[in-house]
């Protein structure tokens, strides 16, 4: 793996810097004071209880998708078909949520996640299978499963699973299948707790388990794919390593998809648009294809999005804005070309051999 | 080389270049003139290769100066590197693998026509052309996946040319060569040199440095211990420069005594990635005790029987026996677990993955068994405490465990596999090209640790294209030609022209 450096966190400095200047010269030029917006955003995205749970809220979904890609990424496969896991564990922990009439909350709150990352997963098993048996790339065939898994949850939710007459949507799901709430003021809930704990789960099966390292073994880093020979000279399976990594990542897709039903939607609607497979990507980059680098992405890009949401509410500043600069930012984080052509300037190599010295 | 005006083409003065823990170019002074030959030598993890990379612009230096042709220059990009007329050739070569020689060559500069598209005749005809004028037989319209190693070497030294490169910097360019291709390499050079080029060339087999160069300059720790003009040296003085003592390039051993059969091939075919037929019915019994060679131009079924006997390849036909059992149908870990030992010639992309920690590598034939790991959790204390071991055991050069293992310098990464492949007390060893990028003060030591393990009571089987490591390492050495043992030799009766012969095919 590339380790964290000096130089990332200095172009992140310096993306964040230039970011805001070219913030500040679109709100000028479309007639807002940029002081004022700046301040409405940074309060939106971490001051007050409200705002500081609605980022961590939003930070859930991104944390489990980032750690799906990051899982992917690692065993060497490209999995661009979280968003479709997700779609797919959402519609069934809603499913189960109605579904299951009998239980009692911890028992059936369990099940719906259980259903959830399974049904995620099996939805990467083809994909895995395909690319394994047959060589597709895994990149084209998980494409093309995210429009299919979209279909397919607006079929079933506008037939098989539909029960609002009016609307395409599932019923309800049933109290005892809720992931609790605790404030009235947000939606903040205990998936977020799911969320770090998975985080932290993963960087421990990754970095200190035997089955961590035969999941890595072919592969660990951006470029290098699957099949790796190391693994297979070692004799560490490593059809059985990509197929494996293929269905966690699949599975903790659906599990931010069950989460986002089971703690802030709580029924399941054709409209229902998720797009946190999509950006989890990206998240995952920044945060280096570690969890816990994903982790911290995460709650990073969440505060950036909620301060973009706070401004759109309280302002007529349009939150595409807050779009474009994001993408900028993200931009610069994940220029590695900028971050080693920085290694021409000699003090960032003098702190940078400083600060590596320091961590270890 | 002109007596009269001597001038210089390449001259660094005082470079320093750290990596994190490492300081690998310490003050180096290294001075290159116009139209001579230079080689470079030194320890693995010297710092040849940084000082090279820092000249091409891949790595910028701490502090220092660069004069090319005498004017100071900042080279703080490979585009620069180029403009200034500077080609290298990586020990790992860069081409494209699905394209042709030509195609390689000119990218990113092909010849335009005037309607702007890409004029391949005209890309062709100049690479012929370049191509003749070196003597660098390629072929332009060959593609590199249908290419030996000599031609893709040839394809990047031409794609140096292409770019007008007068300072030709070549790593550790015969490491993968055969003897045959390395003599026409010097060819090259010479006729590179003729033409006014200057060429820096790294090294770690002294015959050829005596052979090739007007002058070399050796390296340790980072730092320039002579320069000298080759005439005025001796192998055993560089040697002695490179190491730090003397280092004994005769390997000495006693007679072999070996006992129970532990390997029993027989009547083996295997076929290559193509599908052609590359070990054709062959037959070999390995002892306890004893080190058998397989000499032979790489490229004569080596590879495959290797892969084959290490469970990486299917077998078309015949048996392979070990320890008594039938492997046909053992995948790697099972024939590892029965006690047969790896060392493969390709290190970058099956020995090691280059982006794990060094560790990780270290561990990778052990991590399951405890005390490394129990029940599935690695023991972070232990396995570092092995991989420490190792690491002083085998003398790999590195601020750290923690390190990624594609940072080590290219011997230290042979060093990994081999420290991971005899650490474990294998049965049976099966080394192939053990010492291929490693220094002589280490080779040594490899060819020790053979010998030991020999003497030990255990086998190995010792693959390697270097005639002088297989002649002075093994008991006994077939010599392999299109898949097939030729003859068996002893190396005490046998002379190099009667095993040229061998390798080629000619049976007296
Ligand atoms: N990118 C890097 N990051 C950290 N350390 C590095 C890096 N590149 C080289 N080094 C270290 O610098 C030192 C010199 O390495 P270098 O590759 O120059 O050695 P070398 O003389 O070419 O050795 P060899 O003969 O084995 O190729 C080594 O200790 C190596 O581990
Ligand atoms: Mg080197």
């Amino acid at each position: 793996m590339e380790k964290f450096s000096f130089k990332d966190v200095l172009i992140l400095f310096a993306g964040t810097i230039i970011t805001i200047g070219i913030a500040w010269v679109l709100l000028t030029v479309t007639g807002f004071v940029p002081r004022e917006i700046g301040k409405l955003f940074f309060e939106g995205a971490v001051v007050g209880q409200r705002n500081i749970l609605n980022t961590l809220n939003i930070a859930t979904p991104y944390i489990l998708t980032s750690i799906a890609t990051v899982v992917s990424f690692r065993v060497g496969m490209f999995n661009i078909g979280i968003n479709g896991s997700m779609y797919i564990g959402g519609l069934y922990a809603a499913w189960a949520g109605y579904k299951f009439t009998s239980l009692g909350h911890i028992p059936h709150v369990s099940l719906c996640i259980a259903i959830a990352i399974i049904t995620g997963s099996l939805w990467m098993l083809l994909p895995a299978l395909l690319k394994v048996y047959a060589g597709v790339s895994e990149i084209i065939s998980t494409i093309i499963l995210n429009f299919v898994a979209v279909l397919f949850v607006s079929y079933m939710a506008n037939g098989p699973f539909r029960a609002d007459p009016i609307a395409p949507a599932t019923p309800r799901i049933l109290e005892t299948a809720e992931l609790k709430q605790y404030f009235p003021n947000s939606q903040f809930n205990s998936g977020f707790f799911i969320a770090v704990i998975i985080a932290f789960l993963t960087y421990f099966i990754l970095k200190k388990t035997t089955f961590g390292y035969e999941l890595r073994s072919g592969g660990d880093g951006l470029v290098g794919f699957y099949p790796s020979r190391y693994s297979s000279y070692l004799g560490i399976p490593s059809d059985r390593s990509a197929i494996t990594g293929m269905l966690i990542s699949g599975g903790l897709g659906g599990l931010a998809g069950g989460i986002e039903i089971l703690g802030n939607a709580r029924y399941f609607y054709q409209e229902l648009l998720f797009n946190q497979g999509f950006d989890g990507i990206l998240i995952a980059i920044v945060g280096k294809l570690e969890p816990i680098g994903g982790l911290i992405a995460s709650l990073f890009w969440s505060a950036l999005r909620n301060g973009g949401l706070f401004v759109d509410y309280k302002t007529e500043v349009s939150r595409e804005i807050v779009v474009i600069l994001l993408s900028i930012l993200i931009f610069f984080v994940s220029a590695q070309k900028l971050v080693s052509s920085l290694e021409r300037f000699k003090f960032v190599r003098k702190l940078d051999a400083f600060f590596t010295r320091k961590i270890k | 080389m002109t007596q009269k005006n001597i001038e210089t083409a390449v001259e660094v003065k005082n470079i320093t270049k750290s990596y994190p823990g490492v300081t690998a170019n310490d003050s180096v002074d290294f001075k290159v003139l116009k139209g001579e030959i230079h080689a470079l030598v030194g320890e693995n993890g010297a710092g040849k290769s940084t000082l090279v990379k820092i000249l091409y612009g891949i790595e910028q230096p701490d502090s220092g100066e660069i004069f090319i042709n005498d004017k100071s220059v900042e080279i703080n990009k490979v585009d620069k590197a180029i403009e200034l007329g500077i080609g290298m050739v990586h020990q790992e070569f860069h081409l494209v693998p699905s394209f042709t020689a030509a195609e390689n060559i000119g990218l990113g500069q092909e010849p335009r026509n005037s309607r702007g598209f890409i004029d391949w005749d005209k890309l062709n005809s100049e690479v012929s052309n370049i191509a003749k004028k070196y003597g660098l037989d390629v072929d332009p319209k060959l593609r590199m996946i249908d290419a030996s190693v000599g031609i893709q070497q040839r394809t990047e030294i031409l794609k140096t040319l292409y770019r007008n490169a007068n300072i030709l910097i070549l790593d550790e360019p015969t490491a993968v060569l055969t003897p045959q291709e390395t003599d026409e390499l010097f060819e090259v050079i010479r006729s590179l040199v003729d033409e006014g080029k200057t060429v820096i060339f790294i090294t770690h087999k002294l015959r050829e440095v005596m052979e090739i160069s007007d002058r070399v300059t050796v390296m340790r720790d980072g730092k320039v211990q002579g320069v000298s003009d080759t005439k005025n040296t001796s192998p055993e003085e560089l040697a002695k420069l490179m190491v730090g003592r003397e280092v004994f390039m005769q390997v000495e051993k006693e007679k072999a005594k070996p006992t129970e059969k532990v390997l029993e091939v027989k009547n083996l075919w295997v076929h290559d990635a193509r599908g052609l037929l590359a070990v054709k019915n062959f037959s070999l019994d390995v002892h306890k005790g004893e080190i058998v060679g397989i000499a032979g131009v790489d490229g004569n079924g080596q590879t495959e029987l290797v892969e084959a006997l290490s469970g990486l390849r299917p077998t078309s036909k015949g048996e392979v026996i070990f320890d008594g059992k039938n492997i046909e149908s053992f995948s790697p870990r099972k024939r590892r677990r029965a006690g047969l030992a790896h060392v493969p010639e390709d290190r970058a992309n099956t020995g090691l993955n280059l982006k794990l920690d060094i560790w990780e590598n270290l561990v990778g034939t052990s991590y399951f068994r405890s005390p490394l790991s129990k029940g599935g959790i690695i023991s972070m204390k232990n396995v570092v405490d092995h991989s420490n071991n190792l690491r002083e055991k085998f003398d790999i050069r590195t601020p750290g465990v923690f390190v990624r293992t594609g940072s080590l310098s290219g011997g230290n990464q042979q060093k990994v596999v081999i420290a991971r492949e005899l650490s474990e007390d294998p049965l049976l060893t099966i080394a192939s090209q053990p010492t291929r990028g490693v220094d002589i003060g280490n080779i040594e030591a490899i060819h020790k640790q053979l010998i030991e393990i020999r003497d030990s009571g255990k086998a190995v089987l010792l693959v390697s294209a270097e005639l002088d490591e297989v002649m002075s390492v093994a008991d006994r050495v077939a010599v392999i030609y299109e898949g097939e043992i030729v003859e068996w030799v002893n190396p005490k009766d046998v002379d190099q022209q009667q095993m040229g012969l061998y390798m080629a095919g000619i049976k007296d």
